[in-house]
């Protein structure tokens, strides 16, 4: 007799569909387990001979034969285990599986079900291919309910499944609760609480408006950190798509809460400068798991000290600094991930810190602030559109600097220019390529005037023109103008540095 | 100061140049200093390397960042010639950003020359020996900023030991910048407060210099004379960011950027560091 129950594995953010094929035959009792399955798939076999035993039901002493289809397709994982099992009971009693429905989990021996990383993605994925049911460990229900228009049945062990299946006493499905938005905490980290530091203040308010990348240079102790940090709590909350995806990298990784798996709050990630190309990127062996910058997915990915920073690993962020998504590929094939992130690089102007300070004198040599700033340079810092100071107030002259204006305000100020954009254009300024900054963000004479002017004084690259002029369209954006005027075009070119060690 | 070793004579007659060389016929003073000055040293060498130049001094100095930088730039605003001592060939401009400013020395009538063959690539060694040069074709040598064991102090000395005049610009008893200098003048070097300091060592007799019923003009600034009145906040030597120039005035830094940003682009005021100083008289430059 023959049964044909679904599952799915995962690579990267997408399903990919395993139709598991029992086929249980009169003969010599033995199992066999076909379809390219790695090592992990293998033992799947001595798990689920186990796992029903164990759940007072009979392992068919017949001549077992499952096949993992498609054949060409490796298949790695616990995932299937639920899968397998089912099939294999009901190729014995000779029943149909339930149709449009998907099984997915892992077994221990004594029958229970248990967590698999990515149910999420795997439920998405299954929902967007027209399955209506699937079948996930009880851990796992609540993630996979996220998931609209998707019956979850949530699964203790392998036994009350399979009585569901058969028609015994049915299980629960668990109910979709729409994921709700109380849960928005507050930011960790207030804007009112930064004395002084107006520039920076403002270069991420224009950020955060305009989804543009920043980068601070300061000396240590200037409080890089601590505004970076204030960024997350400027933007506004993630929509439900958006907090779907960033829970879907979550999930992967094993890292998605059980209670309340949804986070409305923008991810703010900070690796530390030894990471590594595959921790930053995602890597690992087989299919690799997401990095730290599809962690940072709809948030804020910060970078500390910018020039220790491996450059290989640096030059690696450009591509998905580029497309939003960062494409890896490893021996058991490519996979994409989400990567649209707002990048805040901080740095010391040098390597002591204090160059361009007036309070306190530099003690690098020349040659060590080119080398130093030589490493900051290039196709990285071409993708950053605003560029700011930031000076170090000594702790005793601290109170003099006025407090500055909370996050709240300016978080409304920027979702009301987030708004103009989406209605203008659809997509945030920072992404806007230059024929459609052409289109969208005209300048009036005067400001094509300044931005020109400035152009041929100061030798501005053509990718420098456009960062200007993107940063000026938010800017306007943020004065809730129609149209970019001169003043937009000047504060633009001003969130620039200082050429190296002058 | 004078080390006592003998230097060897660098050899004038075999100088590579690009540009009018030799130069016109005048006294020519050297203008050397610190390659990161504070904005107090860079104004002050643009300030005396435009008076000097006005008066029909050939202003020499070696195309490196700061005060060297200043000085060309200072002798172009005035209207007058400068020499460019290269520390590599003529064909090499380092560093390469001032490979437009090496442009206009040669447009300006002046020259780059180099004692080393064409091709020759930036090398820590070569730089004392374009010192020398630099002493040897100069009938006076002004040191505006070094530091201790500065390659400015390196050309001071040469040019004493090939019996030319040392002067040295004073500069604040705070700053690491006036060890060298006020050395310098501890050991004998003339104090350097204008232009005419330096004229009088080169025996320039100009008639009327200022006039004499007047308190004579300091080195220092003519204010630019710029539309924005917020250029009279910033300071000539101190730094100021737009941050603290937004508190003074009670203006929305997103304005203050802008207008400074305006200013930077009229040449009234210019970065340094994380803040912005004013610049002299950048718009007669552009004229």
């Amino acid at each position: 007799m023959l049964a044909t129950v679904d599952s799915c594995l995962l690579a990267g953010m997408e399903g990919r569909l395993v139709e598991v094929q029992a086929d249980a035959a009169n003969g010599e009792t033995k199992f066999f387990l076909v379809g390219l399955a790695a090592a992990s798939v293998k033992e799947a076999r001595e798990r689920v001979r186990s796992a029903i035993r164990n759940s007072g039901l009979q392992f068919p002493g017949r001549r077992l034969t499952v096949n993992l289809a498609p054949p060409e397709m490796r298949k790695e994982g616990s995932m299937l285990d639920l899968a397998i099992a089912v099939a294999i009971l009901l190729a014995h009693v000779g029943k149909p599986a339930p149709p449009r429905s998907a099984f997915l989990g892992e077994l221990a021996l004594d029958g229970k079900l248990r967590h698999v990383d990515g149910v999420l993605v795997a439920a998405r994925w299954l929902r967007s291919r027209g399955y209506e049911r699937v079948f996930v460990p009880s851990a796992d229900a609540e993630e996979a309910a996220l998931v609209e228009g998707l019956e979850v049945i949530p699964g203790a062990d392998l036994a009350s499944v399979v009585r569901h299946v058969l028609g015994g006493t049915p299980i629960l499905p668990q109910t979709t609760t729409a994921p709700s938005r109380h849960s928005v905490a507050g930011p960790e980290h207030d804007l009112g609480e930064i004395h002084g530091q107006e520039e920076a203040r403002r270069a991420l308010e224009i950020a955060a408006a305009g989804g543009h990348h920043v980068l601070m240079s300061g000396p240590p102790g200037a409080g890089k950190t601590m505004l970076a940090r204030c960024l997350p709590g400027i933007l506004p909350p993630l929509e439900l798509e958006e907090a779907l995806e960033v829970a879907q990298v979550r999930s992967l990784l094993g890292e998605l809460p059980r209670d309340g798996p949804v986070d409305w709050v923008r991810p703010f990630r900070a690796p530390h400068h030894g990471v590594s190309m595959a921790g930053l990127i995602g890597g690992g062996s087989g299919l690799a798991l997401p990095g730290e910058i599809s962690r940072a997915h709809h948030g804020v990915l910060f970078l500390d000290e910018l020039a220790e920073f491996q450059s290989s690993v640096l030059q690696a962020l450009r591509q998905p600094l580029e497309s939003g998504r960062v494409t890896i590929t490893r021996s058991g094939g490519s996979v994409a991930y989400p990567s649209r992130f707002t990048l805040v690089a901080a740095t010391n102007p040098c390597p002591c810190g204090w160059a361009g300070d007036t309070r306190r004198a530099c003690r690098c040599s020349l040659a060590a602030v080119e080398t130093y700033q030589r490493r900051l340079s290039g196709p990285l810092l071409d993708r950053i559109d605003l560029k700011v100071s930031v000076r170090r107030v000594p702790t005793g002259l601290l109170a003099n600097e006025p407090l500055g204006e909370a996050s709240a305000p300016v978080r409304e100020r920027v979702i009301a220019a987030r708004r103009r954009q989406l209605d203008r254009q659809g997509c945030l300024n920072a992404v806007l390529k230059p024929a459609r900054l052409r289109r969208q963000a005209e300048l009036d004479p005067a400001s094509r005037r300044a931005l020109e002017r400035w152009a041929e004084q100061q030798g501005l690259s053509a990718r420098g023109f456009h960062r200007a002029w993107r940063v000026a369209r938010t800017a306007a954006d943020l004065d809730d103008s129609d149209q970019i005027r001169e003043q937009h075009v000047l504060e633009a070119l001003g969130y620039r540095l200082q050429d190296a060690a002058a | 100061m004078a080390t006592g070793c003998k230097m060897p004579q660098p050899d004038i007659a075999g100088l590579r140049a690009r540009g009018r060389w030799p130069p016109p016929e005048g006294p020519r003073a050297a203008i050397v200093g610190s390659r990161r000055p504070s904005p107090y040293g860079e104004a002050v060498a643009e300030q005396l390397s435009a008076d000097l130049a006005a008066a029909g001094v050939v202003v020499v100095s070696g195309l490196a960042l700061g005060i060297d930088a200043a000085a060309h730039r200072g002798a172009l605003n005035g209207g007058g010639t400068t020499i460019a001592v290269m520390g590599t060939g003529v064909d090499i401009v380092y560093p390469a950003a001032h490979s437009a400013l090496a442009e206009q020395i040669v447009a300006g009538g002046g020259a780059l020359v180099s004692q080393f063959p064409d091709g020759t690539l930036p090398r820590r060694h070569n730089f004392p020996a374009r010192n020398l040069t630099m002493a040897a074709l100069s009938d006076v040598v002004v040191v505006v900023e070094a530091a201790e064991g500065s390659g400015a102090l390196i050309t001071a000395a040469a040019a004493l030991e090939l019996g030319k005049d040392v002067m040295a610009v004073p500069g604040s008893v705070f700053s690491s910048l006036s060890v060298g200098t006020h050395g310098l003048i501890r050991d004998g070097a003339a104090l350097v407060q204008n232009a005419r300091d330096v004229l009088a060592a080169l025996d320039v007799s100009r008639e009327v210099l200022d006039d004499p019923l007047r308190p004579p003009r300091r080195v220092g600034f003519e204010l630019g004379r710029s539309r924005d009145g917020i250029v009279r906040h910033l300071s000539d030597t101190l730094a100021l960011s737009a941050a603290e120039i937004a508190r003074k005035l009670q203006l929305p830094i997103a304005e203050v950027v802008g207008r400074l940003t305006s200013l930077e682009l009229e040449g009234a005021v210019r970065r340094h560091g994380a803040g912005y100083v004013r610049s002299l008289r950048r718009e007669e430059r552009r004229a």
